[in-house]
């Protein structure tokens, strides 16, 4: 063990957390906070530390606008998972806007400081919501092309505003009631004050369900999606919220440097921005403090090599992505505390789960009554027939000349299980997908709950009540079990940025419920123990259940599954069997798309079937499976 | 309307270059879905290794194979150097990243690129260099009315015959074939037998390679050299390949000319200042309307 | 492993601090520190290494004719990586490094946060290239100096010869949107206006061409069809080179004239003998034809050990910038910044440096930078042009 984990060992801030053997001292316990109070105590102490002259204090200060930078482009690009390259564009914007209006209209830095991240924000909104669809790398070069536009326009001095290529001088420095803030000391404790503010505020958005939806985003949107989250409104908050740092990184600068020039916002600075986020690990706070720290005293440090000190700077890029590709302080998912999930009101013991059987019907709801509370639903306007759930239609989809679905009928009955069947490549995913709002359907109507849900955006529909799992398992790999499930409750919550980031009592509250949901139907499946294992760790069978966890945690009216026992053995598909009925008692509908005729004729209540789009059988089970129609589109006509 | 088409045959040229760029960074790219940042210094590299050989020569290449002999020699040198030096890139800085995703990739790109371009500088010295007209051949004539020069037509006749010749390697023949399936599903590909290191150090190989011969032609033609030359080049050809649609290799080629024609109008007949503006104005409204590039398939998702 | 890499962290802030500590200072006696401050690396480094070739030569000749006060020189290079961010950590380490006075920067932009800084901590600094009007017009500045002339001046030299020497009646000009260019452009365009007002010319052309790239022949086409009787361009030699090739190429014929950063021993090379023959270029007196013994040691000693002439007129003007204010030390007899200040402010008669007498005006511009229209003469050398 080197010296330092020695002496961290001792004084109980050893790197393992302590084990149940252990015994849990003080330290152990509270360390987060210890380390907390000391990195606290080295920035204050740091500029009046005796070797520290002005020029390390101005250094610490840009490390500063940089961690800022990096923070804000953590939350577009590390949490949330979109390729942004272009983010001094919003830097720039700050920073043009406070030199504007600082030296032609006076207005006082002070005051430019939240103008500038409003101004930055609302730019983002304008030109990202067009664009926020694209995927990947298409989305990459747009941002490329924002940022060169926004420099080039600086260049160009339109109407005369932003001076040219020699930018805008003379800016003034902030004032903050009384005191005038210009030494680099001054500026250094300015900056990083307001550093401290927004790691507070964006600590506390990435353990709320707010940080989770952009996790679960990045994971996978599609899967993101059918879980209720609005993914475009969550990929333009976090755009809006990054540009909002960035404007606010943009007025600090330019107060300080007095001038700004369009020569500070070049795509190289943007790539050096996404580099900081990557050094320091996607997603992490700390990391992208720890980025900027690097990439700003890097190249101070190799001063003397004068004309090589760049050459070892990408060389230095190089070797951490090599040795350290995951950043130098990765977030880490497992387990509680500083670095972790932050997770409030996760039941620490087992006792402490809500029983099985017994489910608070407020929160995981029953069959008929109204969803969670907190949900409004539009009024119900359509008339369904008699003891029906769901119904469609004549729905049909048409993908250019081929008819995937065609004027289909589909009936499903409140209470009981509903199994649709056919040959591969009938269309039942197809179907499913209209229902659930990832397909529009091409005419037709589908009904729910007296409600016509047709071309709903999916994350709409789930909240009214439907939730779904899919043929290949759509989980959020990279995330703990628990965190998978939560995504479930997370469309019937209400708490937005401002109540994620003040702990409003109302948010608090939510969080409860949405934890003690999904622990519940974590127990249920039986995977609470696998609580704090990331999903793709789990066996097949087991992300099977897990998915289907997640569904039952949206508290839906209808539970469509597809394929549920594919891939599950005898006694596995025996166990789902028997879960599914313990749901369907518990007040559950059930909609599944199946193969395996065990599971089909064992649970059935009613039995529909597809081929080539078309219905061609409906009924009872044993009716359907002595049907020659369907005989004959499963295994082929006879030959006479 | 003869300025037109001179205006056209500008816009010709300089998208040529940027095809033939974009030809050898959309192969790596379609491929290893990897933005090699890198990929516009080699071109900067292979330039500035045409220079030497012809400079420290001392006109000998020049004297025994004439003008012409000398371009070929130069950018069969750089074919050769540039290969090589792509393959090594792959092998000492991106090989080790792979399993850690595309942005390390990114990042590992980006520290290449300053290493190249620091390289450069360090190698060959800060100040512009150039190609002296010594080595260069200025033959000229007049082809419907308009100037043009010898060079001018070999080099669009040699960039849209190596794009041919790309094109048919990928689309017509067995080993294209090959590439194609590593860039769809590359474990896929190596359950069906295909060696995916054998793909892989061809497209490393030759991508690059590519490259260095655009950038002796682009030395010859343009005469100028600098060790900051490749920065340019890398972004459009980045442009060019999401403009054609990703990893299309004809999407490459194409996008890169259509970039040098909307440059060069826009230039010629709007506003040199505000023309990357235009040009990156039309990109977005373009992949407003094919949101995966002119030609880029619409590959369905299955859900 | 998160514990290494804070170790490892550690051990380069401890580093660092140790390297920091050992910031030479100057004392009352011993040798005199000065800082220069240039771009090494990024854009301009090909101007900033040329500059710290210039200082180095100024440097030796200077300690070698006696120092100044009985006491040698020495000169430490601050890399500002030619932006201005790194400038201002650049012009904060030289601060921190307590030298007497700067010199720098280049590019005024980047020279603009630098002159801040050192102003706010009372040191005197000499810029060498950096053009722009409002460096020294913005604001009252007590301790910052150029030694290279203004873009105003510049301008106005050219609207005056253009006009009334050759007599043009349709100007063209050109920049590249980079802080100089576009300055000396739009200096050149307020200098015409009497002209324009009084029909005497027009502008038939200003439109900027983007540095870095190496194909214009769109923007050259452009040029010519407005049939220019002459055509200033205000950009970089790289792109000079490359530009007039070009437009002869395309069929331009008018006269180029290039501004003071436009023609050089590499514009010639880039461009070829037989196009740029006959280049005009609005210049202040180039160190070739200077003829005091500082410019002939200057052009010896830079031969000698670097095997070129500086092929720009920056760096000169670096070295322009050491003699002065080794020359205000001499003056004042101190090493203090507000004495060295109010010397190169009222006292400087007498101060040679390699380009001629540097004079200051009390906003701290180099007194009377006369201008010449130089030309590339047919063995690739500039001569002054005799019209």
């Amino acid at each position: 063990m080197g010296i330092t984990e020695n002496i961290l060992k001792h004084v109980g801030l050893g790197a393992k957390k302590p084990s149940g053997d252990q015994p849990v001292t003080y330290w152990s316990r509270n360390r987060g906070w210890l380390l907390l109070a000391v990195t606290g105590a080295l920035f204050a102490a740091y500029p009046f530390l005796p070797f520290i002259t002005d020029y390390w204090i101005d250094v610490a200060f840009f490390v500063g606008v940089y961690a800022l930078l990096g923070l804000s482009l953590n939350i577009v690009l590390g949490e949330v998972g979109l390729f942004d390259l272009g983010h001094t564009a919003f830097y720039a914007m700050g920073a043009y806007v406070t030199a504007i209006l600082n030296t032609s209209l006076h207005v006082p830095i002070i005051v430019l400081l939240p103008l500038s991240a409003l101004v930055a924000a609302g730019f983002a909104f304008l030109v990202i919501s067009p664009v926020i669809h694209l995927k990947g790398d298409y989305l990459c070069i747009v941002t490329i092309g924002i940022g060169e536009i926004v420099r080039l326009t600086m260049i160009n001095n339109p109407f005369n505003l932003t001076g040219g290529p020699n930018g805008i001088n003379g800016i003034g420095g902030p004032n903050l009631f009384g005191l005038a803030i210009n030494s680099s000391t001054q500026f250094y404790f300015y900056t990083w004050i307001i550093i401290g503010i927004v790691v507070f505020g964006l600590v506390r958005l990435q353990h709320s369900r707010i940080g989770r939806a952009w996790n679960y985003i990045r994971e996978d949107e599609t899967a993101a999606e059918a879980s209720g989250v609005d993914v475009r409104s969550y990929k333009l908050l976090a755009f809006v919220l990054g540009a909002a740092l960035a404007g606010i990184a943009g007025n600090i600068y330019a107060s300080k440097q007095m001038s700004v020039s369009p020569q500070s916002f070049t795509f190289i600075e943007s790539s050096l921005l996404f580099c900081i986020v990557l050094l320091g690990g996607l997603g992490s706070i700390p990391g992208s403090i720890l980025g900027a720290a690097v990439v700003v005293v890097f190249p101070e440090v190799f001063r003397q090599f004068a004309t090589y000190r760049l050459l070892f700077f990408g060389l230095a890029l190089m070797l951490m992505m090599i040795f350290r590709p995951g950043g130098m302080w990765p977030r880490k998912r497992e387990g509680t505390g500083l670095d972790g999930l932050g997770i409030r009101g996760l039941p620490k013991k087992d006792e402490d789960l809500i029983p099985l059987g017994k489910p608070d019907p407020a929160m995981l709801k029953s069959a008929t009554t109204a969803v969670v509370r907190g949900v409004k639903l539009p009024p119900v306007t359509v008339v369904m027939d008699e003891g029906m759930l769901l119904q469609t239609h004549g729905a049909t989809l048409k993908f250019g000349g081929l008819t995937a679905v065609n004027n289909f009928d589909l009936n499903v009955r409140t209470g009981k299980i509903t199994s649709l069947i056919g040959p591969n490549g009938a269309g039942k995913t197809t179907l499913f997908n209209m229902i659930t709002g990832i397909y529009k359907p091409t005419s037709g109507q589908i009904d729910f709950l007296g409600r016509d849900i047709t071309g709903l955006k999916p994350h709409t529909i789930i909240s009214y009540g439907i939730a779904r799992t899919f043929q290949n398992i759509r989980l959020f790999p990279s995330l703990t079990c628990i965190e998978n499930i939560m995504s479930g409750p997370h469309c019937h919550a209400r708490s937005g940025t401002w109540a994620a980031i003040m702990h409003t009592i109302g948010e608090v509250r939510e969080e409860r419920d949405i934890v003690a949901t999904a622990a519940y139907r974590l127990n249920q499946v039986g995977l609470w123990k696998y609580r704090d294992e990331l999903a793709k760790n789990l066996p097949y069978g087991k992300q099977r259940y897990l998915e289907i966890a997640r569904a039952l945690a949206t508290a839906p009216h209808l539970l469509i599954l597809d394929e549920p026992s594919s891939g599950l053995n005898d006694r596995e598909s025996e166990d789902l069997m028997v879960l599914l009925q313990a749901l369907v008692k518990e007040g559950f509908t059930l909609l599944l798309i199946e193969h395996d005729m065990q599971v089909v004729m064992g649970i059935s209540n009613w039995v529909a079937v597809m081929d080539m789009g078309q219905k061609i059988a409906e009924g009872m089970p044993r009716d359907v499976y002595n049907n020659q129609r369907v005989i004959e589109a499963y295994l082929g006509k006879e030959d006479d | 309307m003869a300025t037109f088409f001179e205006q056209l045959i500008n816009g010709l040229t300089i998208g040529s270059f940027y095809a033939l760029v974009a030809l050898g960074y959309s192969m790596v790219y379609g491929v290893m879905k990897l933005i090699n940042f890198a990929h516009g210094d080699l071109f900067a590299l292979g330039s500035y290794l045409g220079y030497t050989l012809l400079i420290a020569s001392s006109s000998w290449v020049t004297v025994h194979f004439g003008l012409w002999g000398g371009m070929a020699i130069a950018m069969l040198f750089a074919f050769v150097g540039i290969g090589l030096a792509g393959v090594l890139m792959e092998r000492i800085a991106y090989r080790p990243v792979y399993p850690a995703g595309r942005l390390s990739l990114v990042v590992s790109a980006l520290g290449m690129s300053i290493f190249l371009q620091n390289g450069i500088m360090a190698i060959w010295g800060s100040r512009p260099q150039a190609y002296p007209a010594a080595v260069v051949p200025s033959t000229r004539f007049s082809l419907l009315g308009l100037p043009v020069t010898t060079l001018q037509v070999v080099i669009l006749l040699l960039s849209f015959t190596l794009m041919l010749v790309i094109w048919f390697i990928v689309e017509k023949t067995t080993f294209g074939a090959a590439i194609r399936a590593t860039a769809l599903d590359r474990s896929t590909a190596t359950l069906m037998g295909i060696d995916v290191r054998v793909v892989i150090f061809f497209i490393f190989a030759l991508g690059p390679a590519l490259g260095g011969i655009a950038g002796v032609m682009n030395g010859m033609y343009y005469r100028a050299i600098s060790f900051n030359m490749g920065w340019t080049y890398g972004l459009k050809a980045f442009t060019a390949t999401i403009l054609g649609g990703i990893g299309n290799i004809p999407g490459a080629m194409i996008g890169g000319l259509l970039l040098g024609l909307m440059e060069s109008l826009f230039a010629g007949y709007v506003s040199g200042a505000w023309k990357d503006v235009f040009v990156f104005v039309i990109l977005i409204v373009v992949l407003l309307w094919r949101p995966t590039g002119l030609l880029g398939e619409k590959t369905a998702e299955k859900v | 492993m998160r514990k290494t890499v804070s170790v490892v962290l550690a051990c380069m802030l401890v580093a660092v601090l140790f390297l920091s500590g050992c910031a030479k200072k100057t004392g009352d006696t011993g040798t005199i520190q000065i800082a220069l401050q240039a771009p090494i690396t990024g854009d301009y480094a090909y101007e900033g290494q040329m500059a710290k070739q210039s200082v180095e030569v100024a440097t030796e000749l200077i300690n070698k004719a006696g120092g100044v006060l009985g006491r040698q020189i020495a000169v430490t290079v601050v890399d500002d990586g030619s932006n201005p961010k790194d400038s201002a950590i650049a012009a904060q380490k030289a601060v921190s490094m307590k030298v007497v006075a700067v010199i720098g920067s280049y590019g005024s932009s980047v020279t603009q946060p630098a002159a801040d800084i050192y102003e706010k901590n009372k040191m005197v600094s000499v810029g060498y290239g950096c053009t722009a009007v409002g460096l020294t017009m913005d604001k009252q500045r007590t301790y910052f100096f150029r030694t290279c002339g203004r873009d105003d001046a510049q301008g106005l030299f050219f609207a005056k010869y253009a006009v009334e020497t050759m007599g043009a009646k349709r100007i063209a000009i050109m920049h590249d949107n980079s802080t100089f260019a576009k300055g000396v452009a739009e200096e050149a365009k307020k200098a015409l206006q009497p002209y324009l007002d009084a029909k005497k010319t027009e502008i038939v052309y200003y439109d900027a061409i983007t540095p870095g790239e190496k194909d214009f022949s769109a923007a050259v086409t452009k040029l010519r069809d407005t049939k220019p009787d002459v055509w200033y361009f205000t950009g970089y030699y790289p792109e000079g080179g490359l530009l007039i090739r070009q437009a002869r190429d395309a069929g331009l014929t008018c006269p180029f004239i290039g501004g003071n950063a436009a023609i050089n021993d590499d514009f010639v090379k880039i461009a070829g003998l037989d196009v740029a023959k006959g280049a005009l270029m609005t210049q202040e007196p180039l160190v070739t034809d200077v003829t005091t013994t500082i410019a002939g040691q200057f052009r010896d000693l830079y031969q000698q050990k670097f095997n070129a002439l500086p092929s720009s007129p920056w760096p000169v003007y670096a070295a322009d910038a050491l003699y002065a204010i080794v020359g205000a030390i001499g003056k004042a007899n101190s090493t203090d910044a507000d004495a060295i200040a109010a010397a190169m402010h009222t006292n400087m008669t007498g101060v040679e440096g390699v380009t001629g007498p540097t004079l200051f005006t009390a906003q701290g511009d180099r007194k009377d930078v006369p201008y010449k229209m130089y030309e590339v003469a047919a063995d690739g050398k500039l001569v002054v042009h005799q019209p």
